[in-house]
């Protein structure tokens, strides 16, 4: 009745551990990219880092894909079954195993939720800075294969700026252990296999770098007539020479999406609001604070809200925080695009976004990391009805075509996974795909882990 | 300058890198080395090459492609100097925070595919932290490029890392993209005297826990480093000197030197000497150009430990750690190294620990087989 793959995994793992019917192996046809769907042959659970090496051994051997999977938030169909296989759960390999303050490191299982990491840092004086706003759910080692970002990395960088070592099996089912200490004496594989979709190794266990907690905070809330007007603002901010922790802007449709669900009493005709803040030692941030209002007024802000306090922090970062569950009060369906341009073509972005939404009778809201220049529209639509399934996702490839047009990409920090992977013709000359496809086998040359991801078949 | 270790059967000065390419190829062709020469400051870095073979020049790659200053990056060509560089950054306030030796000499595409660094990396990082493109000839002479010209690109492998620190056996590196930084407003150095190795771990460990933001954290011992600029010579009863850089604006700095100050007192520090940012150029310069034999890495808490006992198989060595990051450079008495070196650093935790596969040495090998078949590029650079 089982194949024999089921059979040997079994074996090594344990009845239980192995999950192969159908009815249960529906929850797994796909991660938060839901256009697309096919259930995996079989899902594990692996409860180590030797068992996960054994099942790619397994796999291996009965020619079947391996998908590692961590929570599955995903929003590019990395952990899409695209030609069946095996999905490798990790979220059973989730022990915090140190918290290592004199190295400034913790050293944590894959399947730990970022959030968890988060709680059990709180009090040491040290974060783990990247903090995606999936971090609720979404597993360190599932932001270290997608590079996670969040709004924070403009002063603090992505996930591969803060990792220092990883143990990872390979496609062979060998283990190896990268870091921690720094500077690879040869090649950089950690740079590699961070971001890398699951297709170059699995992650069972990361050394993240720990950052100081900022001894203060200083936050803004602006509030513009148009987008140009906030984007003026990012630019005299930068030009200052001032890096703030966070630059969030969030644009009218959006606005009035939180406005519907919240009623934080946004003037009905804001045009766009920008989230600012920035950290550091007390000492210097007055003056910081004080430009930054400064730079908003001159370009126009008809309100700066500053926080005085930490629950006026709070609240102030509330509507940023609200703003993408509120989309769903507005449309039953909506999908989260990510594209980047380099900074000062946002206005022109925005701008086009706009148009395209209308061509394709799409309604599209923005949020964006505005001090990195990644946008991430939403386009929000019913699913139930084919026809605006497709227009989304028209607007959707429009829209990152312009995105390239401008000299940027078509993701900052979701990855390429199934549903980008149709561009990586346009963003890369056929050498430059070559060499991604070299690192590939040599990392795997059998070609069973995560296949159909990242690169176009050649 | 130490071009002429290389063994050269001649050197040529391509224009661009059709002709960088051209020359690969016929290298390809002919199955002889490669050798990359940029500035010519590290090319004694990693192991020596012994195979006549043809130098390759990238002087000629000197141009600046775009420095777009509002997006807070430049692309450039490989063979311009790091001296260029910044000053084409700080006509607009900028720069690359990396600390380099020889900036007059020193090239972009050498800094990069050497991954340097120096004492700043404590809080910015090294060189390819702030690489988001890069061009480059494989060793078959095909040109291939990887990232782009934002800061934040999650498209295909992560090239950019895989070439930084490559030391040119990948690919010869003929433009890059860098993101680049806002000139701080100022800067300062607090520094003190570390009677014993126990007081250096205690004012290390207590640094954990600053509530200052250092941007370095260096640890000096040795003869090289009993004179220097601005400080005066070491005092006799020292065994080490501890200097903590900060930068930003004025009136953080000034808060994070008297917080410092106040931290170390609890420790028995009493009165650190602090130079401030007019002397500091002079200081940053003597730090980073320190000519160190050999870089051990281990974790930051082993830096102290290790050095003890460096000192001890080589009670004439000179050192310098960037101790925050665990990086430890070290200048030994004479050219023989004490054999009984490379097992203290085992002991101290090495640089991979091996599972099952030695240490991604089968996966380096895969991968340099595949981007230089031949091993035309800086053979017998690396294993
Ligand atoms: C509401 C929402 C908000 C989001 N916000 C952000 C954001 O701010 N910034 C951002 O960057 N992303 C964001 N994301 C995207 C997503 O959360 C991130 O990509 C996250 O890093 C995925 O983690 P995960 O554990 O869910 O991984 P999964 O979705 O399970 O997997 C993602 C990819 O990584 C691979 N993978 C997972 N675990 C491993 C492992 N251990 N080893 C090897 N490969 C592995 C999978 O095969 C797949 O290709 C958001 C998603 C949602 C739904």
């Amino acid at each position: 009745m089982h194949s024999p793959l089921v059979k040997e995994l079994r074996k090594r793992l344990g009845h239980q551990n192995v999950i192969s019917a159908p009815s249960e192996l529906a929850a797994y046809d796909c991660d938060a990219f839901t256009v697309e769907r096919r259930p995996p042959d079989a899902v594990v659970l692996p409860g180590s880092t030797r068992q996960v090496a054994q099942v790619v051994a397994v796999c291996r051997q009965h020619g079947a894909p391996v998908i590692a999977r961590g929570a599955g938030t995903g929003l590019v169909g990395g952990c899409l079954p695209v030609r069946g296989g095996v999905v490798v759960m990790l979220t059973r390999i989730s022990r915090i195993i140190e918290i290592d303050l004199r190295n400034r490191m913790a050293v944590v299982e894959a399947g730990v939720p970022n959030i968890k990491l988060a709680r059990a840092l709180a009090g040491t004086g040290y974060h783990y800075a990247p903090d995606p706003a999936s971090e609720g759910a979404s597993t360190i080692g599932g932001n270290v294969a997608t590079n996670a970002g969040g709004p924070h990395t403009l002063k603090y960088g992505v996930t591969v700026n803060h990792v220092l070592g990883v143990e990872v099996v390979l496609g062979d089912g060998s283990i190896v252990r990268l870091g921690p200490v720094e500077d690879p004496a040869e090649l950089d594989l950690i740079g590699l296999l961070v971001g890398s979709e699951g297709t170059l190794g699995i992650v069972t266990r990361v050394w993240v770098r720990l950052t100081p907690d900022p001894q203060d905070y200083r936050a803004m809330r602006a509030i513009f007539d148009t987008v140009d007007d906030a984007t003026e603002t990012v630019s005299r901010i930068i030009a200052a020479g001032i890096i703030p922790a966070a630059m969030e802007l969030m644009d009218r449709g959006i606005l009035a999406a939180v406005e519907e669900a919240f009623h934080f009493g946004f003037p009905p005709d804001a045009g766009a609001v920008l989230v600012i803040e920035v950290d550091g030692p007390t000492a210097g941030l007055e003056k910081q604070q004080q430009r930054i209002v400064e730079f908003c007024r001159n370009s126009g802000a008809k309100e700066v809200l500053q926080a005085a306090t930490a629950h006026e922090r709070e609240l102030l970062w509330k509507c940023r925080k609200l703003a993408v569950g509120a989309v769903g009060r507005l449309s039953p369906s909506y999908f989260i695009q990510d594209g980047v341009v380099p900074r000062t073509r946002l206005p022109h972005i925005l701008r086009r976004i706009a148009e395209i939404g209308q061509k394709h009778r799409v309604r599209i809201v923005n949020v964006a990391h505005a001090g990195d220049g990644n946008v991430h529209p939403i386009l929000l639509f019913d699913e139930r009805d084919r026809q605006q399934v497709d227009r989304a996702l028209a607007a959707g490839r429009e829209l990152l075509e312009e995105c390239i047009r401008c000299g940027g990409s078509v993701t900052a920090e979701h990855g390429i996974g199934v549903e980008k992977i149709e561009f990586m013709n346009r963003l890369f000359a056929p050498e430059d795909l070559e060499a991604m496809n070299r690192i590939r086998q040599a990392f795997d040359p059998t070609g069973w882990l995560n296949p159909g991801k990242v690169l176009p078949v050649t | 300058m130490t071009t002429h270790n290389l063994p050269l059967t001649e050197t040529i000065t391509p224009a661009d890198q059709a002709e960088v390419a051209d020359a690969v190829r016929d290298a390809y062709r002919a199955g002889t080395p490669v050798y990359p020469i940029g500035g010519g400051t590290s090319l004694d870095y990693g192991a020596r090459p012994t195979e006549p073979g043809v130098g390759l020049s990238l002087a000629k790659l000197n141009r600046v492609i775009d420095h777009a200053a509002q997006d807070m990056t430049i692309t450039l060509e490989a063979g311009v100097t790091m001296a260029e560089l910044a000053e084409r950054l700080a006509a607009e306030r900028q720069r690359l925070p990396i600390d380099v030796q020889l900036v007059r000499l020193a090239t972009v595409g050498g800094v990069v595919a050497t991954n340097s660094s120096g004492p700043r990396r404590y809080a910015h990082g090294t060189i390819r932290d702030y690489l988001i493109g890069v061009s480059a000839v494989d060793g078959r002479g095909t040109a291939f490029s990887g990232g782009g010209r934002v800061v934040k690109n999650a498209a295909g492998y992560n090239l950019c890392r895989l070439m930084a620190g490559s030391l040119g056996t990948l690919g010869v590196i003929t433009q890059v993209t860098l993101m680049v930084r806002p000139m701080p407003e100022t800067s300062a150095l607090v520094i003190c005297e570390v009677p014993d190795f126990d007081s250096a771990e205690r004012l290390l460990a207590r640094l954990v826990h600053t509530q200052t933001l250092p941007v370095a954290v260096e640890l000096l011992a040795g003869p090289a480093w009993q004179e220097g600029p601005v400080m005066g010579p070491m005092l006799e009863s020292s065994t080490a000197r501890l200097l903590v850089g900060f930068e930003g604006g004025e009136a953080e700095v000034e808060w994070m030197v008297g917080q410092l100050r106040n931290e170390w007192r609890d420790l028995g520090v009493a009165s650190p000497l602090i130079v401030l940012a007019a002397e500091l150029g002079l200081m940053w310069d003597w730090l980073t150009g320190f000519s160190a034999g050999l870089q051990i890495n281990v974790l930051p808490g082993a830096t102290v430990g290790l050095i003890e006992t460096l000192l001890r198989l080589d009670p004439g060595a000179s050192i310098q750690a960037h101790a925050g990051n665990g990086v430890i450079l070290v200048q030994l008495s004479s050219s023989e190294m004490p054999p009984t070196i490379s097992s203290a650093v085992a002991n101290a935790g090495g640089k991979m620990v091996v599972l099952s596969c030695p240490d991604g040495a089968a996966v380096i090998r895969a991968i340099k087989d595949r981007f230089d078949p031949k091993g035309v590029l800086n053979r017998g650079r690396t294993a």
